[in-house]
């Protein structure tokens, strides 16, 4: 059996699968969408995409294929190519498997809104151009994917449009991502103008490696990750409802710009600078975000900012030159933060919209399910041995620990590692122990199986996913073999010495008093002032400057002084000047005038 | 000379001393510089027709627009002066002078 056709041919008809329900309404008028079709239609793409999975796993075989070339310059060529290799393969039936769980407990949460199926489009849509980021093998189709997925982003956060802080947080989203697309055009500029290619395949560069498009490439992966400097709009994203929350900003979205580091890997390898920056980048990100998260009260909130925080972990990863391990957490980190986030949702829900987890308590008795599935998927981002986070947290923090880099983001990694352990402890012990701090009637009720089939689904993604994909899957370098125990180790020390500060903090805010304000809860507890800073001193500035250009150079000084008004100023004082000699006699010169030509004329003839 | 040269010619000097030896008021001396400005217009009308070239017939277009900024400034201090020394009377014009 010819296995290259199988390949192709399942992939395509993978994403063909996806496209039936936006193409279908269109040819006839019988044939509307609802959720469970478009539910099952995903359900169907992710079976379809176990195939070319196999096949990569049975016998590593990938593939390129290319067709419909844009004409539209003569000597550049812009072909559709779409790369197979392990990073596609692998990470579309992950997408698919999370996003069907995640399209099935969205038939439940938004079983009350009145556009539930235009919504389950919009999640459909956003699937699409992220799997076309995925498969692309040039940066022209991985940035219709980007705009695609940002585009998405920007209508699924404001989908309760109603709601000012869901439209400012859209636009805070939107605005963001645009400062990251400058530098993705950054380097697609670059690269037509120097390599004459957007292929990704010609742009392995041998000894030196420019540094201006691969600064693009990094603010890009900024923006769209949310590292520091450009995250502020990944914990207001929340906004938006929980299906999206676990679909974009945990599991697909965030990881794109990390995603365009692995597939242009090649560029920056020999590039110390680079490297150097995505390194100290990520291990500021992950420390910040995990400070902010630890006096987080809303449940959504602490999730984001552990998103955010594994996304600087990645970034850590790529500053290492370790693609594949990058690319490995962000497979398992998919299953357990979009579990954390479902079973956040079906907490929301239970407690008829209570997001803040000093109103909720005891909730171990009364939502059994969900909660041992919160409490798998906070073990898992913790890193406990051998569920899914640890194959990839653990393998990441040793190769920090035996590489060659500056202390300083180490120590930051280290730190943010043991913070992950204190709010993920922080939130299961007022989430689900302890006294109950809720209102007596409440509609807690999840058993329902559209809630319950996800969550546990991803439950047992979260616990096997990062031994299977290590089982089946070569590494393409060598992971470090030797080292001493205290090394070893040092990744479960620091997280039990973040539980173990957890659980001193919970027996000392027991009693429900105000908490004393000092110099570092105020910087957690704000956000780093971050948000304030930037939000009005740089839009502060712009607009200053921009009345001052305007009217005030432009109008007031070009217009008035220099143009017109200037020349009348100065005529106005050579005329003033010239009045004081005049006699005013005009009968006088014009007769002058009429006989001095007279006499001119008859002295010619 | 042929009597088109006469007819813009005699045109020309008539306005020119109309312009020089008006008495009373300032429009007179405005409307003969329209006058001179309008033989000019007709001359520089015939000069490409009698030399048979097609290019420099856009020249009395040219002038026209000019003209016409010049008669805007001449009417504006008409008006300024009128506003000033309450008609355009020339005799006027020396009085306020300090």
């Amino acid at each position: 059996m010819d296995l290259y056709l199988v390949l192709n041919t399942s992939m395509l008809l993978t994403l063909a699968t996806l496209c039936t329900p936006i193409i279908l309404p269109l040819l006839s008028d019988n044939l509307k969408n609802t959720p469970s079709t478009i539910t099952s239609t995903v359900k169907t793409s992710f079976l379809i995409s176990l195939i070319p999975m196999t096949i990569y796993l049975h016998s590593g075989m990938e593939s390129l294929t290319s067709f419909w070339e844009w004409k539209f310059i003569m000597n550049f060529k812009i072909p559709i190519s779409l790369k197979m290799d392990f990073y596609s393969l692998t990470f579309f039936p992950i997408a698919l498997f999370v996003s069907w769980s995640i399209l099935q407990f969205a038939s439940w949460y938004m079983a009350s809104d009145p556009h539930i199926t235009k919504f389950f489009s919009y999640l459909l849509f956003f699937l699409i151009a992220m799997l076309i980021l995925i498969i692309a093998n040039n940066l022209f189709v991985l940035f219709i994917g980007w705009e695609g997925v940002g585009i998405m982003s920007f209508l699924l956060i404001s989908w309760w449009h109603g709601r000012a802080d869901a439209n400012t947080a859209a636009l805070q989203a939107v605005l963001y991502n645009r400062v990251g697309d400058v530098g993705l055009i950054l380097c697609m500029a670059w690269l037509a103008s120097t390599l004459n290619t957007w292929e990704i395949q010609q742009i392995s560069s041998p000894s030196q490696t420019p540094t201006l498009p691969i600064l693009g490439l990094i603010l890009a992966a900024t923006a769209k990750s949310a590292q520091f400097g450009l995250h502020p709009w990944l914990p207001a994203a929340m906004e938006g409802p929980t299906p999206v929350s676990a679909l974009l900003h945990s599991s697909t979205m965030v990881v794109a710009g990390i995603f365009l580091l692995i597939r242009t890997h090649p560029m920056y390898a020999n590039n110390p600078t680079a490297l150097s920056l995505c390194l100290c980048l990520g291990a500021l990100s992950t420390l910040f975000a995990a400070t902010c998260a630890l006096t987080q009260n809303d449940i959504k909130k602490i999730i984001a900012f552990s998103t955010s925080s594994q996304l600087g972990l990645m970034m850590v990863t790529i500053g290492l030159n370790l693609p594949q391990l990058a690319f490995l957490h962000i497979s398992t980190h998919a299953f357990f933060k979009a579990m954390l986030f479902l079973c956040s949702g079906s907490i929301i829900h239970s407690l008829n919209g209570e997001q803040d987890i000093r109103k909720m308590g005891g909730l171990q008795k009364m939502l059994p399910t969900t909660t041992s599935c919160l409490t798998i998927g906070n073990l898992a981002l913790m890193g406990t041995p051998f569920l899914a986070g640890f194959y990839s947290k653990d393998a990441i923090i040793e190769s920090l620990n035996t590489s060659y880099l500056n202390t300083w983001a180490l120590t930051l990694t280290l730190l943010a590692t043991s913070f992950t352990a204190v709010y993920t402890l922080r939130m299961t012990l007022l989430v689900q122990t302890g006294f109950v701090r809720i209102p007596p009637l409440v509609p807690m009720n999840e058993n329902n199986p559209a809630v319950l089939s996800p969550i546990t689904r991803l439950a047992l993604g979260s616990i096997t996913a990062g031994f299977l994909i290590t089982s089946f899957i070569l590494p393409t370098k060598t992971p470090p073999m030797t080292m001493p125990l205290s090394i070893k180790l040092t990744a479960i020390i620091v997280t039990a010495l973040g539980a173990v500060l957890a659980l001193e903090l919970s027996k000392m805010t027991q009693a429900l008093i105000l908490p004393k304000q000092n110099r570092f809860s105020n910087f957690s507890t704000t956000l780093g002032y971050f948000n304030p800073l930037t939000h009005r001193f740089t839009t502060t500035n712009l607009l200053n400057m921009g009345q001052n250009i305007a009217s005030h150079l432009i109008d007031l000084s070009w217009y008035k002084m220099l143009g017109p008004e200037g020349l009348a100023t100065l005529q106005q004082s050579a005329s003033k000047f010239m009045t004081t000699l005049h006699t005013g006699l005009i009968k006088a010169y014009m007769g002058s005038f009429a006989l001095s030509i007279l006499i001119i004329l008859m002295s010619t003839y | 000379m042929s009597s088109l040269h006469l007819s813009f010619y005699s045109a020309f000097v008539l306005s020119s001393l109309g312009l020089a030896f008006h008495r009373t008021h300032l429009i007179s001396a405005l409307l003969c510089l329209e006058g001179m400005m309008l033989s000019m217009y007709v001359a520089l009308a015939m000069w490409p027709i009698q030399t048979q070239t097609s290019s420099p017939t856009i020249i009395p277009i040219l002038m026209l627009a000019f003209s016409a900024c010049e008669a805007g400034t001449g009417l504006a201090l008409l008006v300024a002066s009128t506003r000033t020394h309450g008609s355009d009377h020339l005799h006027n014009f020396n009085l306020l002078q300090c």
